[in-house]
């Protein structure tokens, strides 16, 4: 039986015909490996996914991850996943050689987490920060650093953390209070509280790695002033034994979804003997992090996408299954005596399933591409490699927001096919509506994203980044062009296109005069606008990728109905999301200001 | 301890099975292929304990075209030494059993695994012949085996049961469920198993005894009744008119 919560053939479509990981693996860094060992490990972890995560994922809902007696208990499989994917290789995977690694592409350890994410969306988190915390020390730690903390953590030994957030300091991290105290060993003392800090106790391990931001004592305010540092939650002792490091569990945070996924507050330093260790250059802890953040926002991207992906099974195999109603006959009656038809014969509901399916495989696609970048941002050189950056930064924030907010979309119409059912407990739906909830919010917020979007990575360097996305969408116009049924979706991509610059044209004054406010005031109807185009770009690129395959034949392993669904997909997406572009440009441009503070107070406006 | 396993390719699980040319053959478009679970999960994980246990090597051998590479390239990765495909299109199990008793003659192998069945035709046919073409002994649908020097003690599944049995090496063994426990290959396998030798051998030119001339698919089954959970006296009507089961 397939399983419900994914689908391989989806995955290698993506990684070996769509988006061809061929052109990477063409590399001299990459030459090891080949599309027929990477399938492998893609097997592999569908094997596990299927017979060690998804069974556990209600369970993990149903008994939440708790505190107790200074810790935090989590699901035994969390360890059992930790050992799976340290015992088989998959944790630091794209780390290169000599770091622990084996050079696997960004692309196939992306599709490797997605396929964890749809099984069970507890687990992947612990997974994935230890990676992104052991990759920080790899980048910009010291070598005694690389040596002390690397190999435990790939090991699955110890497990590591992010720890930005503060009560007092979430999306506005310049406001962060976590102090750090220079020490005559050249270590700091660390003072302060961490909130919200995912995956930050519970794992069976010895050690819990904390990649923390605080402020050196007499840094400068703002984001200038803060370092980044290696905080263990047990210090190594001369003689290599572990000692307490006076990093406490204060306690968790009881949440809607993702139950089985830790989330915890952290005191540093209550008895004044927590030490950490500089990672990188004084007062750049933020750029620095900005590397793990990357990485963590097309983690949430994938999540959220994975989540949903699950949904869309779950709700398809429903939609098969339920009979209820009948279909209508000529004269618009129906026949009571007929037996009922099931109801993914009826078209509100396939518009439903339809809408899931656009979403989720439009987002895969888009995080696909953007992990393709990250591996051509490895091999390339010169301004192809810049380019890939370019491209990379300015997908980023949409990869991260798209799957989380259509996906919340997506899962909505999953439990609307369920009708009553779906807000029953006994039922999948539910859960992964409240699990998806989250990644809007963490790893910065829409809002966040949408401000990094519109105020950073459309204006950065006079608007390259936007250029290089604009040529690239005109590539995959141009190649629809060989196919006479794919030019009129071509032609409404490039409607949608020149709205983008209309909208540009009006914005772009009020960020020359300096009036910032008004210019991003907007900016979360812009995210929706730019993604909801990038997604079409990335539905034609399928268009044209089944066309080519259908047509040559190339590749036989999977059935033609396949990529006929692929099509039909398309023509969903360019019915009935493409046109809410329009609106957003009606949005963007109407000149009456209402959310402005200049214009109404918010006394006046909430009265 | 040398082994020798015999890895088949079969479809997957959920593949769609169809045929083509009058019924006679199966059409194998849109279907993927993987290796006989039976194969892989028990006969070749077995074999890789016993040369844990007691050391020796481990070769996989299978009789088919170049396309079947990629399935003996993941027996690699899960840890096989070495591997042999007799490179011919064999149309029954004689001819199968006959490539491989060839091969096995050449080299000197304690035991000769298989899967208890291939997941597709399962014929288990192949164990017997290849045992009866080397004149040992066959251990079919084992669960359970231990090795000390050259006696290996094995439990059978039988009817209702479990059959205990000694056997003196080299024999031919099928491979039940319990045999051993299910190995995934690691980067580290998948990154080696290239490196590994896959030998290409002619075949041996033996002739299938037997041609499919048509395969049957079994009749659609009826769709789902839903009966009214107030209405029991109409389940158990159906149960026992149209089932049939009281």
């Amino acid at each position: 039986m397939p399983n419900i919560f994914s689908s391989i053939e989806n995955i290698r479509f993506n990684i070996f015909e769509l988006h061809k990981i061929q052109d990477i693996l063409n590399s001299e860094y990459y030459q090891d490996h080949d599309e027929e060992s990477l399938d492998m490990v893609l097997s592999s972890v569908m094997d596990v996914a299927e017979k060690d995560m998804y069974p556990v994922f209600r369970e993990m809902d149903e008994k939440p991850a708790y505190y107790e007696d200074g810790k935090v208990i989590i699901h035994p499989a969390v360890d059992k996943m930790l050992k799976i994917a340290t015992d088989n290789g998959w944790l630091g995977s794209h780390f290169d050689y000599d770091d622990g690694g084996s050079r696997v592409p960004m692309m196939l350890s992306g599709a490797a987490s997605y396929i964890m994410a749809c099984a069970n969306n507890n687990v992947g988190g612990y997974i994935g920060l230890t990676a992104g915390a052991a990759n920080l020390i790899i980048t910009f730690g010291t070598q005694e650093l690389k040596d002390l903390y690397v190999p435990k953590m790939l090991s699955g030994d110890w497990t590591g953390t992010m720890a930005l957030t503060e009560p007092q300091a979430g999306s506005s991290l310049s406001d962060i209070t976590t102090k750090a105290i220079p020490q005559e060993d050249g270590s700091y003392k660390i003072v302060g509280q961490k909130i919200f800090i995912s995956g930050g106790d519970g794992p069976n391990v010895d050690n819990i790695i904390h990649l923390t931001l605080a402020r050196i004592e007499g840094a400068p305010a703002g984001t200038k002033g803060i370092s980044l540092f290696v905080v263990p939650k047990n210090r190594i002792s001369a003689d290599g034994s572990l000692e307490d490091n006076d990093v406490i569990t204060a306690g968790d945070f009881q949440k809607m979804g993702q139950k089985g996924y830790s989330t915890v507050h952290l005191s540093y330093g209550e008895k004044n003997n927590c030490h950490g260790w500089m990672v990188g250059v004084e007062n750049r802890g933020l750029a620095h992090m900005f590397q793990m953040m990357n990485g963590a926002r097309l983690d949430v991207g994938l999540t959220a996408a994975g989540v949903a992906t699950a949904a869309y099974y779950h709700s398809l195999q429903y939609a098969k299954e339920r009979p209820q109603g009948r279909k209508l006959s000529k004269d618009g009656t129906k026949d009571v005596s007929q037996q009922q038809t099931t109801i993914i014969n009826h078209p509100d509901v396939r518009r439903m399933l339809l809408l899931q399916k656009s979403v989720i495989e439009g987002a895969f696609s888009l995080i696909t591409e953007c992990y393709k970048l990250e591996d051509q941002e490895r091999i390339l050189e010169g301004e192809a490699k810049e380019e890939a950056h370019l491209l990379l930064e300015l997908l980023t924030p949409m990869a991260k927001t798209y799957p989380a907010e259509m996906g919340q979309v997506a899962i909505t119409n999953g439990l609307q096919i369920y009708g009553g059912y779906g807000f029953c407990t006994e039922f999948p739906l539910q859960q992964y509506y409240r699990d998806i909830r989250i990644m809007s919010l963490y790893e910065g917020t829409t809002g966040i994203q949408s401000l990094d979007l519109l105020g950073r990575k459309v204006t950065m360097q006079n608007g390259r980044a936007m250029q290089i996305l604009t040529q690239r969408i005109s590539e995959t116009m141009a190649a629809s062009a060989s196919y006479d049924d794919l030019k009129p979706y071509a032609a409404k991509l490039q409607a949608k296109l020149e709205m983008v610059q209309e909208v540009m044209t009006y914005l772009l004054p009020f960020a020359m005069k300096g009036d910032y406010e008004k210019y991003l005031a907007d900016a979360s109807i812009f995210m929706q606008m730019a993604s909801n185009i990038v997604i079409a770009w990335q539905w034609l690129k399928m268009g044209v990728a089944a066309k080519e395959i259908l047509l040559t034949k190339s590749k036989v392993g999977l059935a033609s109905s396949f990529y006929e669904s692929k099509i039909e997909t398309m023509k969903y997406y360019y019915k009935y999301e493409l046109p809410k572009v329009d609106a957003c440009k009606e949005i963007l441009t109407n000149p009456e200001d209402v959310t402005l503070s200049k214009s109404a107070e918010a006394n006046i406006l909430f009265s | 301890m040398n082994s020798l396993v015999c890895i088949s390719k079969t479809p997957e699980t959920t593949a769609k099975i169809s045929f083509n040319d009058n019924n006679s053959q199966f059409d194998t478009e849109g279907v993927q292929f993987i290796m006989n679970p039976y194969d892989e999960w028990y006969a070749l994980v077995r074999a890789l304990e016993a040369k844990e246990q007691h050391g020796g090597e481990v070769t996989v051998i299978n009789v088919g075209p170049a396309s079947n590479d990629v399935v003996i390239r993941k027996a690699l990765a899960i840890g096989a030494d070495k591997a042999v495909r007799v490179d011919t299109e064999a149309n029954d199990a004689f001819q199968v059993a006959s490539e491989i008793a060839n091969y096995a003659k050449t080299g000197n192998f304690d035991l000769i695994y298989l899967g208890k069945e291939t997941i597709d035709y399962n014929g288990a046919e192949l164990g017997a012949m290849i045992a009866e073409l080397l004149d040992i002994a066959y251990i079919s649908f084992a669960s359970k085996m231990e090795v000390d020097g050259n006696v290996a003690k094995i439990e059978r599944d039988i009817e209702g049961g479990i059959e205990v049995v000694e056997v003196q090496t080299p024999f031919v063994i099928s491979a039940a469920k319990g045999l051993a426990e299910q190995r995934i290959p690691n980067m580290r396998g998948i990154m080696m198993a290239k490196r590994k030798p896959l030998e290409v051998v002619p075949s041996s030119s033996v002739q299938a005894k037997v041609s499919v001339k048509e395969y049957k698919l079994p009749e659609m089954k009826s769709g789902v009744k839903l009966v009214d959970p107030d209405n029991m006296d109409e389940l158990v009507r159906l149960l026992s008119e149209e089932a049939k089961v009281i």
